[in-house]
């Protein structure tokens, strides 16, 4: 899907390409926005669901393409954003190689920050070093000699402390010097037996499809022998035999193949910062006694959840006023646009309930998904949201999800598309998936009305308000209860995805800047607008032609008829007469929500819910039942003003509304073996629930999987829920009849 | 789970893994027990023989644990502490 994309790694430009590397946590992507400023453009990878941003720095008169490659340890490539970066370094798979490496480096952590540069030593490809965090650096008594550090690593290094913007005019004199005269970084000496393997794969892969291994890429398959990267370069039997021997000689020579290249490393690192370091006395770490009380067992439970009751709170809650105002907005616009187009009923329906709607549909999210990600980046960029993830990750790692999946699926209960995009921050992929998809089984917003209206109509009068209260608070952990224990079955059985080990290195606490929490918020708003708004958009003037259309004008005669007929025999002829002049007088309205009613019986999803309700019969559904929750699949919240039309009651409706409650109630069969029963027994109505519970009844949600994973994975989740869905409704149902 | 860590000290009373220590052990890194991606992977962020760690607490749950490597303080869960053996807990 993504490589039809123009991708501006792919086209050779005049400018030159500098890619910034570096570990989680760095400050990297801060450094990236000072440099780039707004000139950003985020895109993913051709074929995979990594991000890639890239931007355009100006120094002087000249431009640079500028490339933020994913936050990485080492270029060892479990995951594929990994592989991103070993396969732009490596030039492969298209990718143009960069002309510059930028290192972003955390100073308060340089030998273990170094590794990744150590490790690309082998690229040859100009370098540059940025000791970011200076300021930490020096709190935590931290010295470090730069020049000395230049000298022994052969590239230049800058200071900067990014949050503050220091030191950036000097960065980006080295970027320009660097390409000017660049300079590679020095290669580490590998023992006999490392060279020696390296030449064996490089000569046994000779022959294969791919083309020829550099140095630096024999090391990564002799390493990472089943990486995807390796994978990648050739098939594994033939790997396998080659990186089988190679480890044999490493072994031979008395090194563990698995630990050996970071041994090596790290050893050659300690002699290379011997003199360039200087610790004055113990690292005294800040963070230590603010951990002791945010990990405490009994205080740090406490105050996570303050904490996420307040996410929780402001998503909920606090964005109401928001969204009620997107609401009024788009009914104002509906107000304003509409008469102007009464002359032609399809074009104003199609603006005014396809497009403005549907835009305002696309809007609506936004207040939700900039408040999360507010607190996202608030949390992150303290160093928060690792110790959450640490706090909760037993509660999901027995399905394969882990701690940093606990926010996604909070916020999904407000809504499932923030918390999809929130899975963003989980960087195992395989987490992330089985996360996306879990997220729309949490009870968001949009299901509370439906609830509100089934219980108050048919639980609260019978069973009383204890046994409501209850059974709304079950509603929410239906979800929940089913999504866990199938997170475990997809990931056991189904994912073929290698499972990450899930380490978490603590930040250091940090003071969050605005702007950065700003540009997250504005980044992903925009994004969500852009890319997945285009998608939610369509779908719903898919529906809304579905819904509108064939539109027989007979049908409004014919309604109109039988209707006049039937008042004829209570009203006098000028009474109706007078009636239907006065559009507010009490007849008109029911004649126009009985032709509405008509027009969604005859509209295609009307006639697809009537010819489809024998599938929802074992669910003892009946047809309003059917087509209310056919039309509520681009978004639920829409069942209630449905089911309004449906009911003769015209749209607007709400779940508190007295009229459609006693509708329901009186709903008896018209037709069938149940002819003269009420439709709305209480299996049906737990089934209804159940079904809500359960059901993808949501565009948006599907559009935004399809943005985030693929359109397979986005479809597996639409027609995997709605089945679930059916199967709870119907074994409800069925097991309801029996008792 | 503080059983389960106490039976394995009895067993292997020199060599232990690094899930089995208890809150505020130290000990060396001896080895790291498989040559898959997982070892490389712990061995990049500084999980390599001759180094020491510190275990400083557990979650709440018991999982995942937290430990001290050069100054980092790094989590990390009990199935991924089994594949590091250490020594001289104290």
């Amino acid at each position: 899907m993504n490589g039809l994309a123009e991708s501006p790694l792919n086209k050779t430009t005049a400018r030159p390409l500098v890619a910034l590397v570096g570990n989680p946590n760095t400050g990297k992507s801060t450094l990236f926005n000072r440099l780039t400023g707004l000139r950003q453009h985020i895109a993913n990878y051709p074929g995979i669901t990594v991000e890639k941003k890239s931007g355009l720095l100006r120094v002087g008169g000249s431009s640079i393409d500028l490339l933020d490659l994913p936050g990485c340890y080492s270029l060892t490539a479990v995951s594929n954003d990994e592989r991103v970066v070993m396969d732009v370094l490596g030039g492969r798979r298209g990718f143009q190689k960069p002309d510059l490496l930028v290192f972003i480096l955390d100073a308060t952590n340089l030998k273990r920050n170094l590794l990744l540069v150590s490790q690309c030593s082998e690229l040859g490809i100009p370098a540059l070093i940025v000791l970011n965090q200076c300021d930490a650096a020096k709190r935590n008594g931290i010295r470090i000699d730069a020049e000395l550090l230049s000298k022994r690593l052969g590239v230049p290094v800058v200071k900067t402390v990014a949050t503050r913007g220091q030191g950036l005019s000097e960065l980006k004199d080295a970027i320009v010097s660097a390409l000017e005269s660049p300079s590679v970084l020095s290669r580490i000496p590998w023992p006999e037996c490392i060279t020696q393997g390296c030449g064996l794969l490089r000569a046994g892969l000779q022959n294969s499809e791919s083309s020829e291994l550099s140095q630096a890429e024999a090391l990564r398959v002799l390493f990472d022998s089943d990486s995807v990267f390796a994978c990648g370069v050739s098939d594994k039997i033939c790997l396998k035999k080659l990186v089988d021997s190679a480890h044999k000689s490493i072994r031979d020579s008395g090194l563990n193949p698995g630990s050996a290249e970071a041994v090596i490393h790290y050893r050659h690192l300690d002699s290379l910062l011997e003199g360039v370091v200087e610790a004055s006395g113990p690292i005294a770490r800040s963070h230590d006694s603010i951990d002791a009380l945010l990990l405490n067992r009994v205080w740090g439970t406490l105050i996570f959840l303050s904490v996420m009751y307040v996410v929780f709170q402001s998503l909920y809650s606090w964005s109401a006023p928001l969204m009620d105002l997107i609401d009024l907005g788009t009914s104002a616009a509906q107000d304003f646009i509409g008469p102007s187009l009464s002359s032609t009923p399809a074009l104003q329906s199609l603006v005014c309930d396809g497009i403005i709607a549907g835009v305002g549909g696309v809007l609506i999210f936004l207040p939700q998904i900039l408040i999360l990600f507010f607190f996202i980046a608030l949390l992150e960029d303290t160093g928060y949201m690792a110790r959450a993830a640490f706090l909760v990750d037993k509660l999901f790692s027995w399905c394969g999800l882990n701690g940093r999946s606990f926010v996604p699926l909070l916020s999904s209960y407000a809504c499932a598309i923030p918390g999809v995009m929130a899975t963003r921050t989980l960087s195992d992929p395989k987490a992330r998936l089985t996360t996306i998809l879990m997220a729309p089984f949490m009870s968001c917003s949009a299901r509370l009305p439906v609830y509100i209206l089934l219980i108050g109509t048919f639980i609260e009068p019978l069973y009383g308000p204890l046994v409501a209260g209850a059974v709304l608070f079950a509603m929410h952990f239906v979800g929940l209860a089913l999504a866990l224990p199938l997170a475990w079955l997809l990931n056991t059985f189904f994912l073929k995805i290698k499972t990450q080990p899930f380490i978490l290195e603590m930040p250091d606490y940090r003071v969050p800047t605005l702007r950065n929490i700003f540009h997250r918020m504005w980044e992903r708003g925009r994004e969500f607008v852009l890319r997945a708004g285009t998608v939610i958009l369509a779908f719903s003037i898919l529906i809304w032609s579905l819904l509108y259309f064939p539109r027989d004008p007979s049908v409004e005669e014919q309604t109109t008829q039988s209707f006049l007929r039937e008042a004829a025999a209570n009203h006098s002829e000028v009474e109706i007469q007078d009636a239907l002049k006065n559009p507010t007088s009490e007849l008109n309205q029911v004649l126009t929500h009985r032709i509405d009613s008509a027009y969604i019986e005859q509209s295609y999803l009307g006639r697809f819910g009537k010819a489809v309700q024998p599938v929802f019969d074992p669910a003892g559904f009946d047809w309003k039942i059917t087509v209310g929750v056919l039309s509520s699949f681009p978004a639920r919240e829409v069942i209630i003003a449905t089911m309004g039309i449906i009911y003769n009651l015209g749209a607007d409706v709400d779940e508190g509304s007295d009229d459609l409650r006693s509708v329901l109630q009186n709903e008896k069969w018209t037709s069938g073996p149940r002819k003269g029963e009420p439709v709305f027994t209480l299996p049906v109505v737990l089934g209804i629930m159940v079904f809500f519970a359960l059901c993808m009844q949501c565009g948006a949600t599907v559009a935004i999987i399809a943005r985030e994973l693929n359109w397979r994975w986005a479809a597996f989740s639409f027609f995997g829920m709605t089945g679930l869905a059916w199967l709870g409704a119907v074994l409800i149902y069925q097991i309801g009849r029996l008792i | 789970m503080s059983g389960e860590s106490e039976s394995q000290n009895e067993i292997a009373a020199c060599t232990l893994t690094l899930d089995s220590l208890r809150v505020g052990d130290c000990a060396e890194i001896e080895s790291i027990a498989t040559d898959c991606d997982r070892a490389n992977r712990m061995a990049s962020l500084g999980f390599i023989p001759g180094r020491m760690v510190r275990v400083t607490r557990f979650a709440p749950l018991g999982d995942p644990i937290s430990v001290q490597l050069e100054g980092q303080e790094i989590s990390l869960r009990r199935a991924e502490a089994r594949i590091i053996r250490v020594k001289g807990g104290a």
